[in-house]
């Protein structure tokens, strides 16, 4: 089975993980603080002209990924345009009371979800697990203890989703795998459920038993295989980042989309 | 090397002591062979010589005196849980990250490792996802010398291998271990024979009750070790088939007929068979190599993947996938993903219920069943409580009713000891009599040539040969 969606290898696949992490998180939190629309429009075309041209992936790809943040956006926004508060009314029928003030801010909550979902998407697309562990072993002190244990469940993610498709398979030839009423829901789930959690359960043990007989403990100083550096890629990054958040202030200043500057 | 005296251990909530009082000591250069009744604590002892108890698993236990090596090397069973990164040259390398080997003799040792256990990649960094499990077991061996330990400790390393991936192990092993001390636990034993030199019998109560040279062992104690369920080399030899095994069956009418039937895993066509025909009294044997497609034919057969071709229920074009549901029981190789209830006799119940059957009339089968398939003593049990070989007979009796004609079994034989696997033939045997068919996928040679009536033959996802099996007439003495 194919775990893996190919791409090419691009300068954002060698920054520092631990870095890129350090570089979107406050973008997280600066995005929430920021209540201009025009700011937001202008990171958005910004950002994802970044994650366009240098994630490595191919554009039939990348816009798959995007079709569920898709629908985010449309109905983030469209529950705050047509339910809004406002003064400057557009459109009134019903329940539904759109207005000026109400459509704004509803266009600026669904770029918000946008640019967390093109921050969630270039992170995860460009990182691989491994690289990241190390890199946070490596320059954010992380213990290896957790370290490892995150990369050996990541491992055993595929196996179960594997696992789900026996079982289902399995009760499915005792005809068990259909049930009516809520609590033949519930039992379904517990069917499910517990053959995938105990075998996962046992086999997690096993392979904490294994890792100790290997020799992993906290006691010796541990070496690396994959050594994580600093290097330019990673300038490169935080400069494009602090350039497209300037000029994202600059452009929403001098040609504004929407006359309003302040949402709330 | 290894010096164990009055060994005392006892798990938590458990009845019974398991060792009392066991002493033993090995020497530099020996390989043993710990052999013994499943649950007797061979495992156990192992991981008490290797240190992962009490180091890793807290075991309350107590010894007079406790020698054991600083670094051994253990190989466990299961190759899907002995392996914490993806890929491969990563594993090893975590083994080297554990030890303090500088990064930049890394390359070279990971390389020399693999070469050592003979694991021909095209290349180091391959996901671990893609080997086959013989390979796994391989890739354990490689990591574990990474250690460069000692001791080699192996836990039913081949257990869970078909019989290629078995010999490959060992073979790698004989290889790799000439110069180490070696302990093996193994139920398998065919090709270890000529390897270890010392046998340490147990008997279930976890007592040492021979220590001593290969060949001596098997004279002195060849009915004990029979007794056991043990794989030893002439099992077969001294075992008594059923009289009615390979003899054909009257009126063999046509059960199962598919025409140009293929089965597909993501739009990839994995098994295509032209025209088979499956009749009432048959034993079809399927064999080739892990891949082919078997365990997928058998899949195509029940309609659990996607499916093209014409299948024919006793002459008439099946319609309706609830028929083959009907007609047709499907056993899987691991039976835990199977069982639905939380208890023995409500899991054989639970087909009997769909069937609308009186309760009355269910509790007297169930009883029957608890009988026939020997669980009359586990039946308040769940059903995750049962051993290996009691778990495999309750997934068989829990699937199969009156009413199924054809049984799909995938490996059932599969990881058990030589007792279980003769008395699951022999039901078998016993059903098909009953004018049932069996579709059985299976690497063991003798299982084809002692009860088959048919063998098929899958290769590159194609039935490359369907031939009956005549049965040879030959008068077996016992012991």
């Amino acid at each position: 089975m194919r775990w893996s969606i190919e791409h090419k290898e691009t300068w954002l696949h060698q920054t520092n993980p631990t870095v890129k992490l350090l570089l979107f998180l406050p973008m997280f939190i600066v995005i929430v603080f920021v209540h201009n629309p025009n700011v937001l429009i202008n990171w958005t075309i910004g950002f994802t002209a970044l994650f366009m041209l240098f994630s490595g992936y191919r554009m039939k790809h990348m816009l798959l990924f995007f079709v569920p943040f898709f629908f985010i956006f449309i109905s983030t926004s469209s529950s705050m345009i047509l339910f809004g508060k406002g003064e400057t009314t557009w459109f009134r029928f019903g329940l539904i009371h759109v207005t000026e003030e109400s459509f704004y801010r509803g266009v600026h909550l669904g770029f918000r979800t946008l640019l967390f979902a093109i921050f969630g998407l270039m992170f995860a697309l460009t990182t691989k697990p491994v690289f990241l562990f190390y890199s946070l072993m490596q320059q954010a002190k992380l213990k290896p203890k957790y370290a490892y244990s995150f990369l050996a469940a990541i491992r055993l993610l595929p196996i179960m989703l594997e696992e789900f498709q026996t079982v289902h398979q399995a009760l499915k030839v005792r005809r068990a795998a259909k049930a009516k009423g809520f609590r033949g829901k519930l039992e379904l789930i517990k069917r499910y459920a517990i053959p995938l959690l105990s075998q996962s359960i046992r086999r997690a043990q096993r392979i904490a038993v294994a890792m100790e007989a290997k020799g992993f403990t906290n006691e010796r100083a541990r070496t690396f295989y994959y050594e994580m550096t600093l290097g330019k890629y990673d300038v490169y990054l935080f400069a494009v980042i602090c350039m497209i958040v300037a000029m994202g202030y600059y452009v929403a200043d001098a040609f504004p989309y929407v006359p309003i500057k302040d949402v709330r | 090397m290894i010096h164990i005296e009055q060994l005392r251990l006892k798990f938590p909530g458990a009845e019974k002591r398991l060792f009392t009082d066991v002493s033993l000591s090995i020497k530099k250069g020996e390989k043993v062979l710990l052999l013994g009744p499943s649950g007797c604590g061979k495992s156990t002892l192992l991981q008490v010589m290797a240190g992962i108890i009490p180091r890793s698993v807290d075991v309350p236990m107590k010894a007079k005196a406790l020698h054991i090596p600083k670094q051994v090397g253990y190989v466990f069973q299961d190759p899907d849980a002995q392996f914490c990164m993806p890929y491969v040259d990563e594993e090893i390398a975590f083994v080297l990250e554990n030890l303090g080997v500088p990064r930049a003799e890394m390359k070279e040792k990971i390389d020399r490792v693999l070469q050592r256990v003979r694991l021909r990649l095209p290349h180091v960094h391959v996901p671990i996802q893609t080997l086959s499990g013989g390979m796994k077991q391989r890739l354990a061996l490689a990591s574990v010398l990474a250690l460069d330990p000692d001791v080699l400790c192996l836990d039913e390393p081949t257990a869970l291998l078909d019989e290629e991936g078995t010999k490959a192990v060992w073979e790698t092993l004989k290889e790799v271990a000439s110069d180490r001390t070696v302990v093996i636990v193994e139920h398998k034993i065919d090709h270890i024979l000529d390897f270890v030199e010392r046998i340490i019998l147990f008997n279930e109560c976890g007592e040492i009750i021979a220590d001593g040279p290969t060949d001596h062992i098997f004279s002195m104690y060849r009915s004990f070790i029979a007794e056991q369920g043990i794989w030893y080399p002439e099992v077969w030899e001294t075992y008594e088939k059923p009289k009615t095994a390979q003899q054909p069956y009257h009126p063999s009418e046509v059960l199962l007929h598919v025409q140009s039937l293929r089965g597909f895993r993501q739009k990839e066509e994995k098994i295509a068979v032209a025209d088979v025909v499956i009749r009432a009294g048959e034993w079809i044997a399927m064999t080739g190599e892990n891949g082919a497609g078997k365990s997928t034919l058998l899949q195509s057969f029940m309609k659990l993947i996607r499916t093209e071709g014409d299948m024919y229920w006793q002459g008439e074009l099946v319609k309706n996938d609830e028929v083959l549901y009907d007609n047709i029981a499907f056993v899987f190789q691991n039976p835990e993903f199977q069982f639905v209830t939380n208890r023995v006799d409500e899991e054989l119940a639970y087909c009997l219920r769909l069937e609308q059957r009186s309760e009355y009339e269910i509790e007297e089968e169930v009883e029957r069943l608890l009988r026939r398939f020997h669980l009359s003593a586990q039946r308040h049990l769940h059903p995750y409580q049962l051993s290996m070989g009691q778990k495999r007979r309750l997934s068989v009796a829990a699937s199969v009713t009156e009413r199924h004609r054809i049984l799909l079994l995938d490996e059932p034989t599969f990881g058990q000891d030589a007792k279980n696997t003769f008395a699951l033939l022999e039901w078998l045997e016993a059903y098909r009599q009953q004018g049932k068919a069996i579709v059985m996928v299976t690497h063991d040679e003798r299982i084809v040539s002692q009860f088959a009536t048919r063998r098929w033959i899958i290769e590159n996802g194609k039935l490359v040969a369907d031939e009956t099996i005549v049965p040879r007439t030959l008068v077996r003495g016992g012991i």
